[in-house]
């Protein structure tokens, strides 16, 4: 019965949270051991949540969690700019309406403020309601929407190559 | 709310979610509705939003991916919904319980399992990481581990003394210190990699389910690494290497 579950959880959600880790990381391998490792502490910890109903906010809050950990570990490590690894990101069939392909859209996005590329993805992916993306990275209600209104302005501004006409520092939300 | 104020906030907006439900979108989406140069707006905005979603959601995910997770992640136990009675129960117990382990019983925080460790170190190797010390000597790593109190005294096993030592970093886990000494097999190398075979030392007690002492080492695929694990005196051996069972056990 645990093992039903445990697969039907992964499948339900490892897709999700492989496009949020290779949001964050813009690396397949680094993504994959995020997702990967995410599950991993569902595994040993999961249990442990009351809540059932907050098992999709548990595990993306894991994997930033996880994410900022490996960012840390990183300073150490040799950086790998996006240009230098565009030949190696995936290569999607375009969208019918878009011009822009994924790595281009990743090369946009880690053109952001790394405080800003967190909000953005969550918010593109999964419809994530204001409050989970709060949940998920632990900052205010009114943090995040400041972040998602700066950065999805910045990522629409780049992305048009033309500004769209915002306030450049809202502070009222 | 001038027109402005509309536009950040209703940037914010993904139709068709609960965003409309949020009192500053409502408030900006019944502005729109009153204003014919906001509601034009709105629409181009609505489009974007569309179209980037769409490619957010679009990107490829490693075929494979879901099978490798299940099959290298135990299943856990079920979820049971905890009623109140339920909570009080444990609650009691743990107080009870809570006080006699803080006696004895070595406080870790989570995430202290085997598997989690062996994953969280196959990711290290797996990574772009950079030595701390890069030396074919074997006795600069020790002095240097020992200088900055990772596991120095390991026990190398028979094949793996063998085997071309280049370098040594320090990892963390449950705030203790691993020794990360890296070999090569001696095959070839990828462009850009430095090592294909590493060990991680790490204290017993920092691991809740470690092996018993003394047993043979447990061979397991660790995400892209095939992998060793074994305990010697109060040290839990990992040895990972990007190769198959036979080529591991060549080191061992």
């Amino acid at each position: 019965m645990a093992g039903v579950e445990f697969e039907n959880l992964v499948a339900q959600y490892y897709e999700p949270l492989y496009r949020f880790a290779f949001s964050l990381a813009r690396d397949e391998a680094d993504a994959c051991d995020l997702t990967q490792q995410t599950f991993c502490i569902w595994a040993a910890k999961g249990h442990q949540l009351r809540d059932v109903s907050k098992v999709k906010t548990w595990l993306f809050t894991t994997l930033h969690r996880e994410f900022l950990g490996l960012r840390r570990k990183q300073t150490r490590f040799p950086q790998v700019e996006l240009e230098q690894a565009a030949p190696e990101l995936p290569v999607v069939a375009p969208v019918a309406t878009s011009g822009h392909d994924t790595a281009r859209l990743l090369a946009t996005l880690a053109r952001l403020e790394d405080i800003y590329q967190a909000p953005v993805a969550l918010f593109y992916l999964q419809d994530h309601s204001y409050n989970e993306i709060a949940e998920i990275l632990e900052i205010p209600l009114g943090t995040v929407k400041s972040r998602l209104a700066r950065g999805l302005g910045r990522l629409q501004e780049i992305l048009a190559d033309e500004p769209v006409g915002l306030p450049p520092e809202p502070t009222n939300l | 709310m001038n027109l402005n104020e509309a536009k950040t906030i209703l940037l914010l907006y993904r139709p068709g979610t609960a965003d409309a439900e949020d009192p500053q979108v409502a408030e900006a989406l019944a502005l729109a509705q009153q204003t014919p140069e906001l509601a034009r707006w709105l629409a181009e905005q609505t489009a974007r939003q569309t179209q980037l979603r769409g490619q957010f959601r679009h990107m490829p995910v490693p075929t494979g991916l879901k099978e490798q997770i299940l099959a290298e992640v135990v299943a856990p136990d079920r979820i049971i919904p905890w009623s109140p009675r339920r909570w009080l129960a444990a609650a009691a117990a743990l107080v009870l319980l809570g006080g006699l382990a803080a006696l004895w019983w070595p406080h870790h925080p989570g995430d202290d399992t085997l598997d989690i460790y062996q994953n969280r170190m196959a990711g290290i190797a797996l990574r772009a990481y950079g030595m701390d010390l890069t030396t074919n000597q074997p006795d600069p790593i020790r002095a240097y581990l020992a200088q900055n109190h990772a596991p120095a005294d390991y026990a190398l096993p028979a094949g793996l003394q063998k085997a071309g030592v280049i370098g040594c970093a320090i990892e963390g886990w449950q705030n203790t210190k691993v020794s990360m000494i890296c070999f090569r097999t001696g095959r070839p190398l990828r462009p850009g990699q430095a090592s294909d075979l590493w060990l991680f030392v790490v204290d017993r007690s920092t691991i809740k389910d470690s092996p018993a002492p003394g047993g043979p080492p447990r061979i397991m695929a660790v995400n892209r690494l095939t992998a060793a694990t074994w305990v010697q005196g109060n040290q839990v051996y990992l040895l990972g290497v990007e190769g198959d069972a036979a080529t591991l056990r060549s080191f061992l």
